[in-house]
């Protein structure tokens, strides 16, 4: 593969790396927060546009969020497991989840591949609401501040988490994983008779993507001290998940984070405006990225479909 | 005590899928003729409540009778929605209807909870508290009538389309919609046509729903799943299918309230495990002749 | 060029013969039903290393079908297909690819977010046994691309191209896997009779190279041209079987096709 190394884009990584690691010497509580929540947002964004790369459209992540923020929290009130320890075991068992799913769900295209993931995820919720004996019930779970309310150190937890899914998306991308999931997603029949195993990148794509679901909600349950079925099962958290990578522009690296700073700081705006239905922003996005700019923002500014081979010349 | 319970359990079952049928018809209606799943079907639902609600609240109007304020009212919001969000994304690949009417949903869901708050509301008239008893068996007369009326919503329905030259037309179109062209048949019109109506029957429905649970913004979501388990069980686009699937949902849902511990809690998920049950193991529904 | 075909063999072309070759693909008994209705059934053949083998029948005979059921797409309900004795049957169609048996396809899909090239590279990424690594993929598409005619192509988007180099993309897609049999689903159709001279061409340079190839097709002409056998369906069952003259004179051909087909291809062409 070329890949032409401009010292412009280097220089420009470079720059913003050094930023993003500086970041909480520089500003408050309140941005660091916000940039907390950014980072958990894009985590999110970058997750569910690796599930999309294979025609799998979710509508139900919050299922596997729920379930990675409930086994940290439920992990740390019964046997006193550490929060990052927790996190992963949350991010361990959203992947055993999400590889029976997607067996479970091979055969299914399209809208009843979503339908069904709507499902999943508020039966999760249902379930949860039966049985508080072993998941606290309506009332939730609470758990206390994450590194005793160091916001710095969550910060770097949470932007390392993030390094860590912007690489599997740039693995997924420049690898011939890119191939075998983009051809299952245009076409998976005949992805098949060409020699796809469509079964191994469908699931794969659903494990890894669970992975950092899971852990990016066992984050959240430590970081927020308190979760409760309606909010980390619900259909908020699946519709966030895939706004920000469509908005942005889908199976890219750049489109899901892009697409995630500007919807988050749409919601954020209406959080402090209006005190529910902020999220009446993701609606209207989608509508109009549907109507108007299917190729999300970096489609816009691209203006074509790039070719997966970066050729050395045009 | 048993052969009581079975019958009372029975007959709220049958009651409460009268009600889903009403729900789920219009969705039938879009998904025959045209081929999309509308995901914001639900809130359609929800705004006829709504509009019952604030009707019978500050103007006193029974909600029984603005039924057909409702229907009307969301019949022009169907024509206007449909002019300028499906329209344009007819021959879209689903992946894009299915997002642009997810995203109507969601948008709708909120601009409810920003205008109304996420307080339940109840539409309280003087006779909701009566109760008729057949035998063994006790039922609501609100329950009742919305029984009966969404029977008849249906029964309109059918005549709608066996008998009414439009409705004669979706017919048509829903099995063959490049034949209905060629026989002179305006297409386009009678997708507009039916997207209205479907609207319309939801908003209908809407009325019903509100008399007999609470309305608040998220209810037309609770309403669209449980259609989307009835599309599931039934046969996709058919009505009778639509009507069969009802029966099979509200039924199990009875029967789950009356004989499993805290079943009432529990028959809320019936509808999504029955999804997923039947998704995975028959990937194109039960009944389903697949659409394309 | 220097393009091997696995499965190449040095021996003379059996054109004409009537004697029955040492087999590539075996065919016993191949039943599908649809519903209640006999897509193909009991359909018997072989085909020999080296053969231009034609599958011809009026629509609906069920040769796609047999396609289907060849490259695992279909799975038969009753029936042996054994690709160099090996047992094929229930295998799912990716694992048929691996074992040699490549296609295309009769309503050309190429991915559309994919160039000409990285569609040839995805198929020789996947499709082979053993795995070859991305830069040798890469380098035999290219020259793959070039063989079939779309060397300066190989950068473009399939939607932007005409027929004719779509069914190249299917071709060249099909060959990256390194098949030991190649099935042509109707490759000719929609060819103006310049890129169908060229096509007959590219087919005849394939078997040279010792490609074996069972072909659909429904352009008398071309079979008649360049088939060392036809296979004739009928309502999914095989009606008649030999070289290209004897079967065009097989009343139960002709009967089948009531005539139509095969005045067709005694017209002079322009």
């Amino acid at each position: 593969m070329n890949r032409s190394f401009s010292w412009k884009k280097g220089f420009f990584l470079l720059f913003l790396i050094l930023f993003v690691l500086g970041f909480p010497r520089l500003v408050d509580a309140y941005f660091l927060h916000l940039a907390v929540t950014f980072f958990l947002a894009m985590i999110l964004a970058s997750s569910w546009d690796i599930l999309a790369r294979t025609g799998q459209v979710s509508v139900g992540q919050a299922g596997l969020f729920g379930i990675g923020a409930y086994t940290a929290a439920i992990l740390f009130n019964r046997i006193h497991l550490s929060p990052v320890l927790g996190m992963v075991a949350g991010a361990m068992v959203s992947v055993l989840v999400a590889a029976l799913l997607g067996y479970l769900t091979l055969r299914l295209r399209g809208i009843y591949f979503s339908i069904t993931t709507i499902a999943f995820a508020e039966a999760l919720s249902v379930i949860w609401l039966m049985t508080p004996g072993f998941t606290g019930g309506a009332m939730g779970l609470s758990t206390p501040p994450l590194f005793g309310g160091d916001r710095q150190q969550a910060y770097y937890l949470i932007l390392g988490i993030l390094a860590l899914t912007v690489a599997a998306v740039w693995l997924i991308q420049s690898t011939r994983l890119n191939f075998a999931f983009t051809a299952i997603r245009e076409n998976e029949e005949v992805a098949n008779v060409m020699g796809i195993n469509p079964t191994r990148y469908k699931v794969l794509a659903f494990m890894v993507s669970a992975f950092f679901t899971g852990f990016a909600g066992g984050f959240y349950s430590h970081y927020n001290t308190y979760i409760i079925p309606y909010e980390v099962f619900g259909l908020g958290i699946s519709i966030a998940c895939l706004v920000m990578p469509i908005f942005g522009g889908l199976y890219t690296i750049t489109g899901p984070i892009l697409g995630t700073i500007i919807v988050k700081v749409i919601e954020e705006y209406l959080r402090v405006t209006v005190s529910y239905g902020h999220q009446i922003a993701y609606g209207l996005i989608l509508v109009l990225v549907v109507l108007f700019m299917p190729e999300g923002v970096v489609g816009l500014w691209r203006n074509k479909i790039s070719p997966l081979f970066r050729p050395a010349s045009r | 005590m048993e052969w009581a319970d079975f019958l009372q359990s029975f007959a709220n079952g049958l009651l409460i899928a009268g009600l889903y049928a009403a729900v789920t018809l219009g969705l039938t209606l879009v998904l025959g003729v045209m081929g999309i799943v509308n995901f914001a079907h639900g809130e359609m639902v929800m705004l006829g409540a709504y509009n019952t609600f604030w009707l019978f609240t500050l103007l006193g109007i029974d909600p029984l009778l603005s039924i057909g304020l409702s229907g009307l009212l969301l019949f022009f919001i169907g024509l206007f929605i449909y002019r300028f969000t499906i329209r344009p994304i007819l021959n879209d690949p689903p992946l894009n209807q299915l997002l642009l009417t997810l995203g109507l949903s969601i948008f709708l869901q909120n601009l409810a909870m920003i205008f109304w708050k996420t307080d339940s509301r109840s539409v309280i008239t003087p006779y909701s508290g009566i109760s008729l008893s057949l035998g063994e068996v006790h039922v609501g007369l609100t329950r009742l009538l919305t029984f009966l009326i969404a029977v008849g919503l249906t029964l309109l329905l059918l005549l709608f389309l066996y008998k009414a030259r439009p409705g004669r037309a979706m017919r048509a179109v829903s099995e063959n919609n490049t034949a209905s062209w060629l026989i002179g048949i305006n297409v386009q019109k009678t997708y507009l046509l039916a997207f209205g109506v479907a609207c319309a029957l939801a908003g209908a429905a809407g009325a019903l729903v509100s008399t007999v649970m609470y309305t608040f913004p998220m209810v037309g979501f609770k309403l669209s799943l449980k259609a989307f388990c009835i599309l599931v069980l039934g046969g996709l686009g058919n009505i009778p299918g639509a009507l069969f699937g009802s029966v099979i949902l509200g039924l199990t849902e009875s029967f789950v309230g009356t004989y499993v511990p805290e079943g009432s809690g529990w028959a809320e998920g019936i509808s999504f495990i029955l999804i997923m049950i039947i998704l995975i193991i028959k990937p194109t529904g039960l009944v389903g002749t697949r659409r394309e | 060029m220097n393009l091997e075909f696995a499965g190449a063999i040095h021996e003379s072309p059996l054109r004409g013969s009537a004697v029955i070759p040492m087999s590539l693909l075996e065919v016993k008994n191949l039943t599908k039903h649809f519903g209640g209705l006999a897509a193909v059934q009991g359909v018997n053949f072989a085909i020999g290393r080296g053969e231009i083998v034609s599958l011809i029948g009026p629509n609906g005979a069920g040769k796609t079908t047999i396609f289907n059921l060849l490259s695992g797409v279909y799975t038969p309900d009753q029936g042996e297909v054994r690709l160099d004795g090996e047992d094929l049957v229930g295998r799912r169609p990716f694992e048929i690819c691996r074992r040699g048996m490549g296609r295309t396809f009769q309503i050309m899909q190429p991915f559309p977010h994919m160039t000409v090239l990285e569609n040839v590279a995805t198929s020789g990424l996947f499709g082979r046994a053993p795995k070859a690594s991305m830069k040798k993929v890469e380098e035999e598409a290219r020259e793959l691309c070039r063989w079939v005619g779309l060397g300066e192509k190989a950068g473009m988007f399939p939607r932007n191209l005409p027929v004719a180099d779509q069914k190249r993309i299917e071709i060249a897609r099909a060959l990256a896997i390194k098949p030991k049999l190649l099935l042509l689903d109707e490759v000719m159709s929609g060819l103006t009779p310049t890129e169908t001279a060229e096509a007959i061409k590219l087919v005849r340079q394939l078997r040279e190279r010792g490609m074996t190839i069972f072909l659909i097709e429904h352009v008398m002409k071309v079979v008649m041209g360049i088939s060392d056998r036809v296979i004739v369906l009928h309502h999914g069952e095989k009606i008649s079987e030999g070289p290209p003259r004897q079967v065009a004179h097989d009343s139960k051909v002709i009967e089948a096709y009531l005539g139509e087909e095969m005045e067709n291809s005694e017209e002079p062409s322009c």
